[in-house]
């Protein structure tokens, strides 16, 4: 009975979002081929305003190195910018909490966190930040590094769309980075921040006032700019919370309406891009292979976290009770928000294993935009594995997967494991998991795993939090976030460019567009993340697991 | 109408017999050769095997070298391992060495063609005429001018320059069916001179024939990578990138978390996670592409164009020879104006008796058939013959008294001309002249004195249903039409239907006239054809398809085919074409065989299916494989014995997983070299198929194969 | 040259979004909140005897008070001010044992304020902070202990 209301639910919050963003992803393609929108009267002259100040050439039509290039000094210049304000929010205003500025090494891995659209916290924001912090240094960048992905999406699509009857390349960075801030986070984020107030959300810039309680003691309450933050931090795929305790927190999460309502917040854009993509290449079917693959591995994820009996526990909150809190904590890595509602060491092993599993495969559907980069670069491995035995060349999209397409890919998905596995071992090596009081059991070892898979996959939920404000995870985290970013992005961009010119045929020996693919899709990926992290996760998760079963017996 | 080897080489087994028994002491000579680290390490992911191999064996001589990672307890163990390690890099090298023993075996065979022989060259000395001097067939040199005369056996491959003679050429095309080569034809170095004597120039060097240059191929094991195995490689070393990055992350995390993990078991563990099935047959899969093309008689100039004919998105076919048997023949004889069916068809039998082409002797076999058989026949010697000609557009005869009677050259089998002679050697003189006529319709009609009434609605019923008509007149007064039809090859129509099943457009291209086409097209299920074709209009389709981003897949052996044969992506040549026409295909049939174009495209589809399907069934095999020792992998866990869903004790399991995975080498040799069989249906249905049978298979049955192994070892009491 | 416009521009385009999504979109926010919505965007603070008391939706330790509602001590957030119904009606047992309440008030006042974790279904839980407010208001002329908290509301309040 209860079951069953939870899968209703579920498939209530799926049919809501996939609705909308089927919607959405109407007016993305127009915002990106930039056809008439409701919104130009009054964009297009801000816009203008923006490009003037800008000085470049909104009509150059990028290759895909300059777009790289671009997206990574831009990005390189808003780390630098909100490194600035956390370092010295101390000296500068929007500060009533007189909070100093950050350490060095902790204000590199906030920036780098924030700017790969990671958000691993190594800091408790509501005891660390200022106002200005928070908003300069914390939500600009949750509002960049989510268009950031978006762009790169897009930039991606238009690649593998193929050259029409124009000569066009992958698109101009700075018209599309405008776009998409002025006319979808701006305009959505607003919305939805509003409404988070509207169901009790805090939005004031007043100060944390001190109350006397009940019982006769005092007590910080601390509201602050927490609504425009918590919405862009979940539009965006970004998920550093406004807290420590993130969207456990009943500032951020009121109610178990506001929760679902931040479910549905993140996964509305990285599902709106599978069908950006089938309208962006005028093959819709093609997006709805992404769409089902990606959801069919999330339902998996699902199905793992909801094993264990879904009962409220010690370290959840009770208004979102046992299941929303692993639905919350699935989805979240899912779609490698990593934004979470309660305390992961008191989540269920295999909680943690579906979690871990998301961020590892990270196109289930994973985060805003670069999911379904991903998706894609899976696309391209299993086409190319699978397809030869359809008795032709392996082609995706009509285009023929070559040796150098394979190589890339191939590059792409072994960086994943590399930037996680290596830092790993590392850390045990060099004492630095030691340092922080963690032992040489699972429990310790799955925290680390946890750790650089999280900050790989940009995903950003952690166990360590404050403890892993240590110079080693803050410099190592910050690096792993950086190349987990931009390392597959630059591939992916890189084959974008390939597929731009590349000969479409007509006949394709293996369909892609059909319900059998996606399906096929998905195991291959299953075998390749299963083949990569399984003995890890064998020693991490599946061992508390076991180890818990036997405790229990 | 499953596919294999059989139905490519459209010949008898008696053919396979020829074959030189492929030499075992070769394999195993060069399989242990080919195991030099310094050989294999081209092959990646065989050459980490051996080197886990060597590993293994130093912590057999001296566990001591391995603190924490190996115990002395375990020295038996690691023998096993190393042991079964080294089977494994043995087995993908035995892989190899067998593939190219193969191919030299198939070599061999041809090289019997090339059998060192003599010619006779000829010297041109001016005034005082030609010498000629005998030489070895090796010293001759392309331009040389040769005498073979009636029992020689061609020594090397030339253009007919003076003389027609009959030529066997069953030694190369299997098929015993005199050719008859006049000037500017090639005659083929190894088939010989079965009646009167040809002057020829040749045409290459000794090295560059087309038999040595197959042999060369075939021989040669440095073979340059099909795009598809370069990329297939890079997502093997990609793989194998990623296993060897978790193999010392887990060696390192088990010295770091003290997991008591066993050096040799996570050596397992990789061994048994890297694509070695793949790895050890990908080569052997490649050379047997060109073994099976050159067994078929099919120089492959390179890999790659066979890959390339598996892709072909379009199929152009002549319609002569590879829809329809050579030319037209003779179906029916329609007499007019009130003549008898005798009467034409003695007329008829008259005005071909010379005429050698197919059509002619056509109407000589339905006269025969039909037992019309003129009684002037012993006339033909003292005949009058009107060559045909572009301007009349017929042919012709005038019959005058004889007493003699003389076979024509060429034309029909012998025993066949003997029946004739024996049953009607009779002799009725003639009394009078009689002139016979054949030729297109409107020419005859132009010629004739009258014509009967219903004789243009004949013509062009005959030529609505697709026909030729042929009109005969006898001293200006027409007899009667024969009915001319294309016969269609047998089981052309399945072919056809299997190409289109497989995604693959057919597109005829034919000289006829559209209506001709059609009709012939409708009738072997082909919606696409080319009529009135000239040779440039070949190269116009090529590129339209290819700019309509196909891949187009043809045959052609004129001069003027030498341009479309150039430009599309795969270009068959007949041997019996000129050199042009070879020169610019990327293939050569040295059987002439037009429709062989199917097989080489079902041939390029086979390699690739291969190769997808022993890829897709290395990696799905390794899901059991961790089910088998990850759950044994580190000691201080048993916990992880939970997993172990296969119940194997530790040092069985690693064995078991570690033996199915050697023997899976060989045990798929096979397939690699025979391909995977298919039946000609839908892409989408044969992808299916071989997903399930080495996908879905891939993952099952290893579990239960890993388990007997295991069943076996306890059983038999070696270990644990 | 062209270095020179890739850092110009990336660079002004980064100071531009800064000023547009740091400053000026949480600015306009605030504004809409606190115009439209001051009570929800300032914290939703609970009032008592005209003192603010702290948020209603934060929680507020009681030293385990057998008079008071207590929150749960494990949650994520650590100041999760819900409680389930089922440790509500046991805590009523122990308010009505020290305060004499009557049992079948302090039922009606939980079931009237309780909520579910799945909007229909799931957990039972209540509020304690205004469990905790309602009982005060409600008894702080009757019974001494709720007096004494209201009239201390006011003589310290922040």
């Amino acid at each position: 009975m209860i079951g069953a209301g939870y899968l209703l639910i579920t498939a209530l919050v799926w049919t809501i979002i996939i609705g909308l963003a089927w919607g959405l992803s109407k007016y993305l393609k127009k915002v990106y081929e930039n056809e008439k929108t409701f919104l130009d009267k009054i964009l297009d002259p801000v816009e203008n305003i923006i490009y003037r100040i800008l000085g470049i050439d909104r009509n150059k039509d990028m290759g895909w190195k300059e777009y790289f290039l671009s997206l990574f000094t831009f990005t390189v210049f808003t780390a630098a910018i909100s490194f600035v304000i956390l370092t010295y929010q101390g000296m500068l205003p929007l500060n009533p909490m007189k909070f100093p500025g950050m350490s060095w090494s902790l204000a590199f891995n906030t920036v780098t966190s924030f700017s790969s659209n990671t958000n691993l916290q190594h800091y408790g924001g509501g005891s660390t930040l200022s106002y200005l912090g928070q908003m300069v240094g914390i939500q600009f960048l949750q509002f960049t590094s989510a268009a950031s992905g978006v762009v790169v999406a897009v930039a991606i699509f238009r690649g593998f769309a193929g050259r029409r009857d124009d000569s066009r390349n992958l698109g101009n960075f700075y018209t599309d980075m405008v776009r998409t801030m002025t006319r979808v986070l701006l305009p959505l984020t607003l919305i939805l921040a509003v409404l988070l107030i509207v169901l009790g959300v805090p939005q004031s810039l007043g100060g944390y006032s001190l109350v006397k309680t009940l019982s006769g003691s005092f007590e910080l309450i601390k509201v602050g700019p927490i609504s425009s933050l918590v919405s862009i931090m979940q539009l965006g795929t970004n998920g550093g919370g406004y807290f420590g305790a993130n969207s456990a927190y009943p500032f951020a999460n009121p109610s178990p309406l506001t929760n679902y309502i931040e479910l549905g917040g993140m996964m509305l854009l990285p599902t709106a891009m599978p069908f950006l993509f089938g309208r962006m290449l005028r093959m819709k079917k093609e997006g709805r292979t992404l769409l089902i693959a990606s959801y069919g591995l999330y339902a998996i994820d699902l199905a793992i976290a909801l094993i264990p009996v879904t009962t409220l526990g010690a370290g959840m909150e009770t208004r979102l009770g046992g299941f929303s809190t692993a639905l919350y904590t699935v989805t979240t890595t899912a779609f490698t928000t990593g934004s979470v509602n309660t305390s992961l060491a008191a989540m269920h092993p295999l909680v943690i294993m579906a979690a871990l599993m998301g961020m590892m495969i990270q196109a289930t559907p994973g985060g805003i935009g670069v999911g379904a980069m991903y998706m894609l670069m899976y696309v391209l491995i299993t086409v190319f594995i699978v397809g030869l035995m359809a008795g032709r060349t392996p082609e995706y999209l009509g285009a023929k997967i070559t040796a150098n397409d394979v190589k890339l890919a191939v590059i792409a998905f072994l960086a994943h494991p590399v930037v996680i596995l290596v830092p790993t071992a590392l850390a045990y090596a060099l004492g630095a998991v030691h340092a922080i009081g963690l032992g040489t059991g699972p429990v310790g070892f799955t925290q680390i795993l946890y750790e650089y898979t999280s900050a790989a996959a940009n995903n950003g939920s952690d166990f360590l939090g404050t403890t892993g404000n240590t110079v080693f995870f803050n410099v190592s985290t910050g690096i792993v976030m950086w190349a987990g970013r931009f390392i597959p992005i630059f591939i992916m961009l890189a084959m974008a460019g390939r597929m731009l010119d590349k000969k479409r045929s007509t006949e394709v020996a293996l369909r892609t567009d059909n319900l059998i693919f996606p399906a096929i899709l998905i195991i291959s990926i299953l075998i390749l993340a299963v083949l990569t992290f399984f003995p890890f996760l064998a020693v991490g998760p599946i061992l508390m697991h076991l180890e818990g079963i036997k405790n229990a017996l | 109408m499953p596919f294999n080897e059989k139905q490519i080489s459209g010949r008898t087994a008696g053919q396979e017999n020829l074959e030189e028994p492929i030499s075992w002491l070769y394999v195993a000579k060069d399989s242990l050769l080919r195991m030099s680290p310094m050989r294999l390490i081209k092959n990646p992911v065989m050459f980490v095997v051996e080197l886990s191999f060597l590993v293994v064996l130093l912590m057999t001589i001296v566990p001591g070298a391995f603190p924490h990672l190996a115990h002395q307890n375990d020295r038996v163990f690691y023998a096993y391992v190393t042991a079964i390690l080294f089977v494994t890099v043995w087995f993908s090298t035995i892989s190899d060495s067998f593939a190219e023993a193969r191919s030299r075996a198939t070599a061999a065979n041809l090289k019997k063609l090339e059998k060192e022989g003599v010619a006779r060259r000829i010297h041109e000395n001016g005034s005082e005429g030609r010498t000629i001097e005998t030489v070895k067939s090796s010293d001759l040199r392309k331009g040389d001018v040769i005498l073979i005369e009636k029992g020689d056996q061609v020594p090397i491959d030339a253009e007919v320059s003076e003389g027609i003679a009959m030529l066997d050429e069953s030694l190369l095309t299997g098929e015993s069916v005199g050719v008859r080569k006049s000037k500017g034809d090639t005659v083929i170095g190894g088939s010989t001179v079965v009646s009167d004597s040809i002057v020829a120039i040749v045409n290459v060097n000794p090295d560059e024939t087309y038999i040595s240059k197959l042999v060369k191929m075939v021989e040669s094991s440095e073979r340059p990578k099909t795009p598809n195995e370069v990329a297939l490689s890079i997502l093997l070393l990609g793989l194998t990138g990623v296993f060897t990055i978790i193999l010392f992350a887990l060696i390192a995390l088990s010295l770091l978390l003290n997991l008591g993990a066993d050096l040799s078991v996570l050596i397992a563990l990789y061994v048994c996670l890297l694509p070695t099935t793949i790895g050890a047959l990908l080569p052997a899969i490649g050379i047997s592409g060109i073994t099976r093309m050159s067994k078929n008689s099919i120089i492959a100039k390179s890999g790659k164009a066979i890959e390339t004919a598996g892709d072909a998105d379009t199929i152009l076919l002549d319609k002569t020879g590879t829809i329809t048997v050579g030319n037209r023949l003779a179906h029916e004889f329609i007499p007019l104006g009130g003549h008898s069916e005798r009467e034409l068809a003695e007329a008829a039998f008259l005005s071909s008796w010379n005429d050698d082409t197919p059509e002619g002797r056509s109407i000589v076999e339905l006269a025969f058939a039909k037992r019309f058989v003129p009684r002037e026949y012993d006339a033909l010697r003292e005949g009058v013959h009107e060559e045909f000609s572009a301007v009349t557009r017929r042919s012709g005869i005038t019959l005058v008294d004889s007493d003699d009677f003389t076979l024509p050259k060429g034309g029909r089998e012998f025993y066949q001309r003997h029946r004739f002679r024996k049953k009607f050697e009779l002799q009725t003189p003639l009394t009078e002249d009689t002139t016979i006529h054949k030729g297109a319709p409107d020419a005859i009609k132009d010629s004739a004195e009258a014509c009967p009434d219903n004789y243009d609605d004949v013509v062009t019923r005959i030529t609505s249903e697709g026909g030729t008509p042929i009109a005969v007149s006898m001293n200006g007064t027409v007899l009667g039409i024969i009915y001319f039809k294309d016969v269609i090859k047998h089981g052309i129509k399945e072919r056809i239907l299997g190409l289109r099943k497989m995604g693959i457009r057919p597109v005829m291209i034919t000289g006829d006239h559209p209506l001709t086409a059609r009709s012939i097209a409708g009738e072997v299920g082909i919606d696409e054809f080319v009529a009135q074709a000239k040779p440039e209009t070949k190269y116009q389709k090529v590129k339209d398809e290819q700019a309509e981003n196909r891949i187009v897949a043809m045959i052609g052996d004129g001069t003027n085919d030498a341009p479309a044969l150039a430009a599309a992506d795969v270009g068959l040549a007949m041997a019996s074409g000129t050199f042009a026409a070879k020169d610019a295909a990327n293939m050569v049939d040295l059987e002439s065989n037009p429709s062989k174009i199917i097989d080489v495209v079902m041939l390029g589809k086979q390699l690739l299916m291969t190769r997808g399907a022993v890829t897709t069934f290395s990696i799905t095999n390794d899901v059991a494989k961790y089910f088998a020792i990850v759950p044994v992998m580190f000691a201080s866990i048993p916990a992880l014995g939970a997993l172990n869903i296969l119940g194997l004790a530790p040092q069985t399991a690693v064995l078991s997983a570690l033996i199915f995975n050697a023997i899976v080498i060989p045990a798929l040799i096979p397939i690699a070299l025979r391909g995977t069989r298919f039946k000609p249906q839908s892409t989408l249905r044969i992808f299916l198929k071989n997903l399930f049978l080495y996908g879905v298979g891939g993952v099952l049955l290893p579990f239960a194969a890993i388990k007997l192994i295991a069943v076996f070892l306890v059983f038999t009491g070696g270990i644990i | 040259m062209k270095g020179g416009k890739l850092i110009s521009g990336t660079l002004r385009l980064a100071l531009v979004l800064a000023l547009i999504c740091g400053v000026i979109y949480p600015v306009v926010v605030t504004g809409i909140g606190q115009a439209l919505f001051p009570f929800q965007a300032n914290g939703e603070m609970a009032q008592l005897n005209n003192a603010t008391v702290g948020s209603y939706l934060i929680g507020q330790s009681t030293n385990n008070s057998h008079y008071l509602f207590n929150v749960r001590n494990d949650s994520a957030s650590g100041v999760d001010p819900d409680i389930t119904v089922t440790s509500a009606m046991a805590q009523a047992q122990v308010i009505h044992n020290s305060t004499n309440i009557s049992l079948a008030y302090l039922d009606g006042l939980i079931h009237n304020n309780t909520r579910y974790s799945m909007f229909f279904f799931g957990t039972a839980y209540v509020d304690s902070l205004s469990l905790n407010i309602l009982i005060i208001d409600h008894f702080h002329n009757s019974i001494a202990v709720y007096g004494k908290i209201y009239n201390g509301l006011n003589t310290t309040g922040s």
